[in-house]
């Protein structure tokens, strides 16, 4: 029972949605009842007629049959529009979930690996409520109703009717979906390894053609293939039998009530009419509660990335944010990992308001850690990192970051128009904002040049751009934001020494009354600096400014 | 769009042709299972007809035959299913290397027009999404002309009108599919096209979510992935509302031809037409034998259109570039590699004009050339054109005389290693990342060329030194510790002409010293072209040419005189 846990957190979160998913299985069960009741009818009628018995006006049945018709449609549209409003709710939920882990990047998760948890795990999680819990509630109504219906004729066949209905609506499915649950995870996990393949083919196509690895490359896609293919071919295997068993639970109810004896023939025929449509409705179980596992296991992936601990969580009681923004390292002791080597050890700064520092320092050595801990992407392990006089740890993340603005080496273009990446710094920013952001980093001209000038699309990571443009485009954001403390981790790399030079000095007056804090393996010379740090072997010692 | 539908459409008709041997065996067990069920019918008929009467003899063989033909039945089943898995299999297998062959010969240039993301969901997808075309569809397409046909001549040995009642409801159901079925297509393509967009939009905000995250942001985002997810929901509810009313249009030709032939038999029977009720039960037991084949035709209708819908994507593909006229075998000695660029030129985007303008250039074999010059003056598209990523417009690139054009991407491949500006690091391990430059390299020689490039200064630091696995875009390593990583790989490849683009972009002036050391010793005794426009080119001897706007700063400034 414990596999299945996950899918009732799934269920917990739609409970917004009540109203509609409760809407569907009303309906739904609507649409079963009218049609057995037709079928039971169809039966009664049929037997009579065939008996000489005079029969009754069908106008009764006729009322039935459109009634089950348009039950049915309307079963399908409600049931069909109740998923998708839960469907959509599970995409933004996985996405929230996703951004409060994620906040120092993507990490060991890749992109690829969550892509295909997103579309392929929310795409199985689509089949639990349409075709695992409709079915389902249709299934708990038939029983009781069959055993009842056949049992005030012979008390044994409504037990035999009633085993049998059990076994291939809820034993079968049961065992279907034990045994796809532990190979759900294989599977999903094969998916995911096929798409990371043809992903590091397709993202690392330059890498690819230089070192000739095309051959290889197909040949990992199609090992992955392989592998998908043969846990697909056994998962489906699965289903086919626990699909024939449940057929096969369906003929020997029939023929239990053919063979019964006593029971008088109208009532013989309406009862086989009425268990032929109630091991149809089931008849779909097994290959629901086979879906059920592969949902159990989705769900599980789905949690697990959206719901894991956080890396920083709020404070209960967060602290005002303060109206001060100095920025102050005091005893910092920090590593990525508890296996590696701390990267600061002792480390005390201070970084007062509006003044405009260097920290310099070989790569490697840790100085976008800085940056993480200023940023509350990371907590240092001992000390306390302080803004405005008030310690990180009492202040939500939020509220930290609207005072602090990054540009790191990571910072991503968005592949979307250069105006949607620009207003991501600073939402609601105006034409000319925008403009001055872009001369400030020195790239105006370029944007200006193009066609479609702010609407012109960036591409993949920028990838319409060189590099030195895109690095800009992504400086021109962050200037555009509002935040009294600006973080420019190696904003120039990438640029030549003219638009180097060019940017810093431009820098110095465009930044005018914020904390820069730039960060960068050495200087060039034109940067307006109140201080400059060097960072090495874990400390931070002041150097001339 | 017209044109694309048209190829689309017809691709599909290609590939229905080529399924249907392979859905031979599953057609020919499904009939097999609905020969079985007229079996069943005539047994079950013939018990009720019994059961009315009041008669129980014989009854033991006709309950002996009904359950020995469920039981076939059940068999049949299981095998039809693992057939039509097989078919559906067999295809995605050869579609998904011939698509993903095709990407892979088309090469780099791909990618400044499409994203990663989107040409993956091609292969991955959309390939997956014809499972049901060559599983379901095709057997389906088949057996619904097949299978009530069969039932309808089992009817007509029984009582000719009923046959001609199941075949007239029969027709009515394909008309009423036709009519729906028209506006669910183009309904279900515009579906497609949101997914499709929704999916590329996640992935490059999931690839972006700390810039997201960092720039607080989240709630935008979400909210626009709502919106998304929500516009998508109705443009689905389109495609069902009309769908489900060809099953609605089934579920009422099905009840029509069963009230139909229920009231002609009471009929009969008042009448004493007819000599017992065996054969008209019989007849009514086979009408849900008949419709069965056309339900699974509806279900597996939609199956056609997501294939439409994924053929149409498919075609966008671009087509595989024609292979170079292969010209007599060239063999490149490892010492001797010269380049020669003459008036070439190279337009990315006509928009933008000219990346290169009519440059020329002269490499002997053995020397190093710098290139200089600021941002956006074509020294990596020079690169690229060396690397076969792109080729020229005009003029000719030449490697030892012979044309680049002739040369296949792999021979191109053979002779030169590269270091670029922002190297790709891909999932698994560092010594993995380095043996893609040459996947037969021992541990030993892997390790040497980490050692050249300085990886092992870093790796030393890790939980699990050189094993240590790297993700997306290397996390947990720097900018410049991924550049020592391809610098690594281009040591162990060892080739004759060494381009490097841009190689210590991001490396602190004490790492860039170190590795324009190595890289001093790795340019011994090759061809080299370094385009920078950093201090690096002086600590690099060659000789130097200028670049501006696509040409030599000689020739821009004798253009501009």
């Amino acid at each position: 029972m414990k596999g299945f846990r996950p899918l009732g957190r799934i269920l917990a979160l739609w409970r917004g949605r009540a109203f509609w998913l409760g809407l569907g299985v009303a309906v739904s069960l609507a649409a079963l009842a009218v049609a057995v009741a037709l079928m039971e009818r169809a039966g009664v009628i049929t037997a009579r007629a065939f008996l000489g018995v005079a029969v009754a006006a069908s106008g009764g049945m006729a009322a039935l049959g459109v009634g089950r018709v348009m039950l049915r449609y309307a079963e399908r549209m409600t049931t069909h529009a109740a998923t998708f409003r839960a469907l959509a709710d599970l995409r933004v939920w996985f996405f929230r979930g996703l951004a409060r882990r994620s906040a120092g990047g993507l990490g060991f998760r890749r992109a690829g690996d969550v892509l295909a948890r997103l579309v392929n795990d929310v795409d199985a999680l689509d089949g639990l409520y349409l075709r695992i819990l409709v079915p389902l509630a249709g299934a708990v109504l038939l029983l009781p109703a069959l055993v009842v219906l056949a049992g005030q004729r012979s008390l044994l066949l409504g037990m035999v009717l009633g085993l049998l209905f059990l076994l291939a609506a809820f034993v079968l499915p049961w065992f279907a979906a034990r045994g796809t649950a532990a190979a759900g995870g294989e599977l999903a996990a094969a998916g995911a390894g096929l798409r990371v393949a043809a992903l590091d083919a397709l993202s690392g196509l330059r890498e690819v053609r230089a070192f000739g690895a095309e051959g290889r490359m197909l040949a990992e896609v199609q090992a992955r293939e392989a592998r998908l293919f043969a846990l697909q071919r056994a998962q489906a295997q699965r289903g086919a039998i626990a699909q024939a068993a449940a057929f096969l639970c369906g003929q020997a109810a029939v023929l239990a009530v053919l063979l019964a004896g006593g029971i008088g023939p109208v009532a013989a025929v309406a009862l086989a009419f009425v268990t032929v449509a109630a091991f149809e409705a089931a008849g779909g179980l097994p290959r629901a509660g086979a879906l059920a596992g592969q949902a159990a296991a989705a769900a599980a992936r789905v949690l697990e990335a959206a719901e894991g601990p956080e890396a920083m969580p709020d404070p209960a009681r967060p602290a005002a944010l303060p109206v001060r923004f100095d920025l102050r390292f005091e005893g910092v002791r920090f590593r990525w990992e508890a296996e590696r080597a701390p990267v600061f050890d002792g480390l005390t700064l201070e970084i007062p308001a509006a003044a405009r520092v260097a920290i310099l320092g070989p790569s490697g050595i840790g100085k976008s850690s800085l940056a993480a801990l200023a940023l509350k992407v990371v907590a240092p392990e001992q000390g306390r990192v302080l803004l405005g006089g008030v310690d990180l740890a009492l202040l939500p993340a939020a509220a930290v970051r609207t005072r602090i603005a990054w540009l790191s080496q990571a910072t991503h273009l968005f592949d979307d128009t250069i105006r949607n990446n620009l207003l991501l710094g600073r939402p609601g920013a105006d034409e000319a904002a925008l403009w001055a952001a872009l001369e400030a980093a020195r790239i105006a001209e370029v944007v200006r040049a193009l066609p479609e000038g702010l609407d012109s699309w960036v591409g993949e990571g920028g990838a319409r751009f060189s590099g030195g443009q895109g690095r800009r485009l992504a400086l021109a954001r962050t200037l555009l934001s509002e935040a009294p403390i600006l973080i420019l981790d190696e904003p120039c790399a990438g640029l030549d020494a003219e638009t180097e030079r060019a940017f810093l000095a431009t820098l110095n007056v465009v930044a005018e009354g914020r904390t820069v804090i730039l960060i960068a393996h050495r200087l060039v010379g034109v940067e307006q600096l109140d201080r400059i740090w060097r960072v090495s072997a874990g400390h931070a010692v002041a150097a001339a400014a | 769009m017209e044109d694309q539908k048209r190829a689309a459409r017809a691709w599909i008709r290609a590939q229905t042709a080529a399924g249907r041997a392979a859905a031979r065996p599953v057609v020919t067990l499904a009939l097999a299972g609905t020969l079985l069920a007229i079996g069943q019918a005539w047994c079950a008929g013939m018990l009720l007809g019994a059961l009315l009467r009041g008669g129980r003899g014989g009854l033991g063989w006709l309950a002996a035959g009904f359950a020995l033909a469920a039981l076939a039945r059940a068999g049949l089943g299981v095998m039809a299913e693992r057939a039509a898995f097989a078919a559906g299999a067999a295809a995605r297998r050869r579609l998904r290397s011939e698509a993903l062959g095709a990407l892979l010969a088309t090469g780099p240039a791909l990618l400044r027009r499409s994203h990663s993301g989107e040409l993956a969901a091609s292969v991955i997808d959309r390939i997956e999404a014809l499972e049901g075309l060559f599983a379901r569809w095709i057997p389906a397409a088949t057996l619904a002309l097949a299978g009530p046909a069969l039932v309808a001549l089992a009817a007509l040995a029984a009582d000719r009108l009923a046959a001609l009642v199941l075949i007239g409801a029969g027709l009515a159901v394909p008309v009423a599919m036709a009519l729906s079925g028209i506006g669910a297509a183009a309904a279900s393509r515009r579906q497609f096209l949101a997914m499709t967009h929704l999916q590329t939009r996640f992935l490059d905000r999931v690839r972006g979510i700390a810039t997201i995250v960092l720039a607080g942001r989240t709630e935008n985002e979400a909210n626009a992935l709502a919106r998304a997810a929500a516009e998508l929901r109705v443009r689905t509810m389109r495609v069902l509302r009309v769908a489900f009313l060809s099953s609605a249009a089934l579920d009422a030709a099905a009840a029509a031809a069963l009230v139909g032939l229920a009231i002609r038999y009471a009929l009969l029977l008042r009448a004493g037409a007819l000599a017992g009720p065996g054969t008209a039960l019989f007849v009514l037991l086979l009408v849900p034998e008949f419709f069965a084949p056309l339900r699974a035709f509806s279900a597996a209708y939609q199956d056609r259109m997501h294939a439409v819908a994924a053929a149409e994507s498919l075609s966008a593909l671009p087509p595989v570039p024609p292979a170079p006229a292969i010209l007599p075998v060239r063999t490149v000695a490892a010492q001797g590699v010269s380049v020669a660029f003459e008036d070439v030129v190279l337009v990315w985007d006509p928009a933008r004009g000219r990346a290169l303008d009519g440059l020329s250039f002269r490499v002997p074999a053995g020397e190093t050339l710098i290139l200089a010059g600021p941002s956006g003056a074509g020294k990596s598209t020079v690169i690229e054109i060396l690397l076969g990523f792109v080729r020229p417009d005009h003029g000719r690139v030449t490697i030892n005389g012979a044309d680049i054009a002739s040369l296949v991407p792999q021979a191109l491949a053979r002779f030169t290693a590269w270091v670029g500006q922002r190297p790709m690091l891909f999932a698994g391990t560092i010594a993995g990342n380095i043996r893609f430059a040459r996947p037969e390299a021992t541990d030993a020689e892997v390790a040497e060329a980490a050692r050249l490039a300085h990886v092992d200064r870093f790796a030393a630091d890790l939980p699990r030194g050189l094993a240590t696995p790297v993700g997306e875009g290397g996390f947990g390593l720097s900018g410049g510790q991924a550049q020592r990583i391809a610098i690594a790989r281009a040591f162990l490849k060892d080739a004759p002409l060494l381009l490097l683009d841009e190689p210590t972009a991001h490396l602190d002036p004490q790492s860039e010293g170190e590795v324009l050391e190595g890289l001093r010793r790795l340019a011994l005794g090759r061809t080299v072209i370094l385009a920078t426009h950093s201090a690096l080119a002086h600590g690099f001897g060659g000789r130097r040419l200028d670049l501006r706007a696509g040409r030599t700063v000689a020739a821009a400034e004798r253009g501009a005189a």
